[in-house]
């Protein structure tokens, strides 16, 4: 198993941000992690990425319990993204995917050929390779959401996760985010877990959703057995239905507006 | 080490070289130049060890060990500042804002209020001042606060801003305990504590430069094994951390390099302010997007900026030379308010 976690806790000062939060993913396997706001996603994928120290549990790496290993032993096996990660202002795209090599070049080594294949790789997958000597700042955010995947996708790491990875991107770049996920699963074998907010990208890009309700798991299975169970509905307060798009596809989640419908209605 | 530079384009090319030239050019000129118009051939006549006792002292014995004092203070202060300035994550760290400076001051006030009171509590004659301790004096002063500050940071979780916080108020209140010393002693030898407190490179000896060299070198020989961890200490934790980097431990060590390289400089040479925050935004400025270069132009700028500075309050003030601490400030106001107009 690339990445598992077993009743892994996480405490936040006493108030519990996770609870109990056990998962095991196969190989190449994309897997959606979806939830209210605050409901402990972010919090659970820090805790797989050893950014945070579980108060109960263990995380582990093909088997290699995360607390153990070092930053860079970690790096080389995982890609962490964060949420709206920032970086200096004046860095360029090249510059910024170059950092992704650290866990392979470490303090001294010199950038070899292997080196420099993986950074043109990371920066053709995310299209960047004729932006890579602009500044941060001048690319717009879709552009930078994108550089720093290419970052992450510089590491060569099997498991990749994703905070929000495609949270403030025009539907364009969504759908580019999400095709390029789908890609590193089937044709590189790379374990995909990611926090996501749109629930109907995650139903239809992953292979199996966790949803997590106050840092507890509530659902972990496929996204036709999510659509189901009625949880969507209950977790979020809301009301909708799914619809069939596709005889085989997962359905499609159809939610009612209905704050904006009764006054009319 | 290889700097992998990706694709440098052209003005790269020159700014290393012509930064270089600038060094020799300032020394030179810090050597020349000065209160005691000597001509040309009598000071290269010095220099090679011919010349007239009173042209060999004033170059050998005076010129010389306060340029190559300032030489290295500069690059010291300089490459604290730019290491402050990335582990906080906040362009306005600077030894001098960090308690660094503020430390050294209140045990250099300290030492002598002890020995010169203890040996002679007539607080109006001016006696032999043991001034070669101050340097160890200064520089223990400046580690303990960069050891508090420290030991702050880490019950804070290294959050950049509560560092600077904790810096400003641990140096605020060093601060005021040694003016408090001062003006409750007053006396005076207030004259050598507020020439000191300026930062001055007056009367600086060879020993001071060789208190400092062992400082330098071990500053210079480090930047190859922290040049990358610089890089990724520019980012948050996280991303740092995701990226391979042990965070604290890079953190700490990049911490306890510039407090070392900033609290022997103070030693020598008095908080000389605003070169440890200026400097690196220089460097920066030159270096454009050219990453690799701002470390090297940072040490090179900063013997420039020292060198040129203490060559103008030389032969500004006459006899009554300014000290280099007030002219950094001066010149230094100005280039901020430039860099500042460049931030959006």
């Amino acid at each position: 198993m690339p990445l598992t976690a077993s009743h892994l806790s996480v405490l936040y000062g006493r108030r519990k941000a996770l609870t109990d939060f056990s998962l095991s993913m196969e190989k190449g396997e994309i897997r959606a992690l979806i939830g209210p706001n605050g409901s402990g996603k972010s919090t659970a994928l820090q805790a797989l990425a050893g950014l945070l120290t579980p108060s109960d549990g263990r995380a582990e790496i093909e088997g290699v319990a995360v607390a153990s290993m070092s930053r860079r032993a970690i790096a080389k096996k995982l890609a962490f993204l964060p949420q709206q990660p920032t970086a200096p202002d004046e860095m360029t795209i090249a510059q910024l995917v170059r950092q992704g090599r650290f866990p392979h070049v470490g303090l001294f080594r010199s950038y070899d050929r292997k080196d420099e294949a993986a950074i043109e790789w990371a920066l053709e997958s995310t299209g960047l390779t004729r932006f890579a000597d602009r500044t941060l700042q001048e690319l717009s955010g879709g552009e930078r959401q994108r550089a720093w995947i290419s970052a992450a996708l510089a590491q060569e790491a099997d498991i990749l996760l994703l905070d929000e990875p495609t949270s403030f991107l025009d539907i364009g770049y969504q759908v580019e985010v999400l095709d390029l996920v789908h890609r590193l699963s089937r044709e590189r074998g790379v374990t995909i877990l990611m926090a996501i907010h749109d629930i109907n990208q995650a139903i239809a890009v992953s292979d199996r959703i966790c949803l997590l309700e106050k840092g507890e798991l509530r659902f972990d299975g496929a996204p036709r057995a999510l659509a189901e169970s009625g949880l969507i509905e209950r977790t979020f307060r809301v009301k909708g239905r799914f619809v069939e798009v596709a005889p085989d596809k997962p359905p499609h989640f159809d939610v009612e507006l209905t704050k904006l419908h009764r006054p009319g209605s | 080490m290889s700097l992998n530079a990706p694709a440098i384009g052209q003005p790269s090319r020159w700014i290393l070289p012509a930064a270089l030239v600038l060094v020799l050019l300032s020394f030179v000129a810090a050597v020349f130049l000065g209160i005691v118009d000597l001509p040309a051939r009598d000071v290269l006549s010095a220099l090679t060890g011919t010349g007239s006792p009173e042209a060999r002292s004033i170059i050998l014995d005076i010129r010389l060990p306060r340029i190559v004092t300032g030489i290295l203070a500069g690059m010291q202060f300089a490459l604290a500042g730019l290491f402050l300035q990335t582990i906080t994550r906040n362009p306005l760290a600077d030894p001098s804002l960090m308690g660094v400076s503020q430390g050294a001051t209140l045990t250099v006030t300290v030492f002598l209020l002890f020995t010169v009171y203890l040996a002679n509590p007539d607080s109006y004659s001016v006696n032999e001042l043991p001034i070669a301790w101050l340097p160890p004096a200064g520089m223990i002063g400046g580690m303990l606060a960069g050891g508090i500050i420290y030991l702050l940071a880490f019950r804070l979780d290294l959050s950049p801003l509560r560092i600077t916080l904790c810096g400003i108020a641990i140096g605020a209140v060093l601060h005021a305990v040694a003016i408090g010393l001062i003006a409750g002693w007053g006396s005076a030898r207030i004259e050598i504590i507020l020439e000191w407190l300026s930062g001055s490179l007056y009367a600086r000896t060879w020993d001071h430069a060789l208190f400092l060299l062992p400082f330098t070198i071990a500053g210079l020989a480090m930047l190859p094994l922290i040049y990358r961890p610089l890089i990724l200490l520019r980012f948050d934790p996280a991303v740092a951390r995701s990226f391979g980097l042990s965070y604290k431990r890079q953190f700490s060590l990049v911490l306890l390099v510039s407090c070392a390289l900033a609290a022997s400089a103070v030693g020598a040479v008095g908080p000389v302010v605003f070169v440890g925050l200026i400097v690196p935004h220089l460097a920066r400025f030159l270096a454009g997007r050219h990453f690799p270069l701002v470390l090297p132009l940072t040490v090179v700028l900063g013997a420039v900026i020292v060198t040129l500075g203490d060559l103008i309050g030389r032969l500004a003030g006459g006899p009554e030379e300014v000290p280099i601490g007030v002219v950094t400030a001066l010149m230094g106001v100005p280039v901020l308010l430039a860099l500042l107009r460049k931030v959006p």
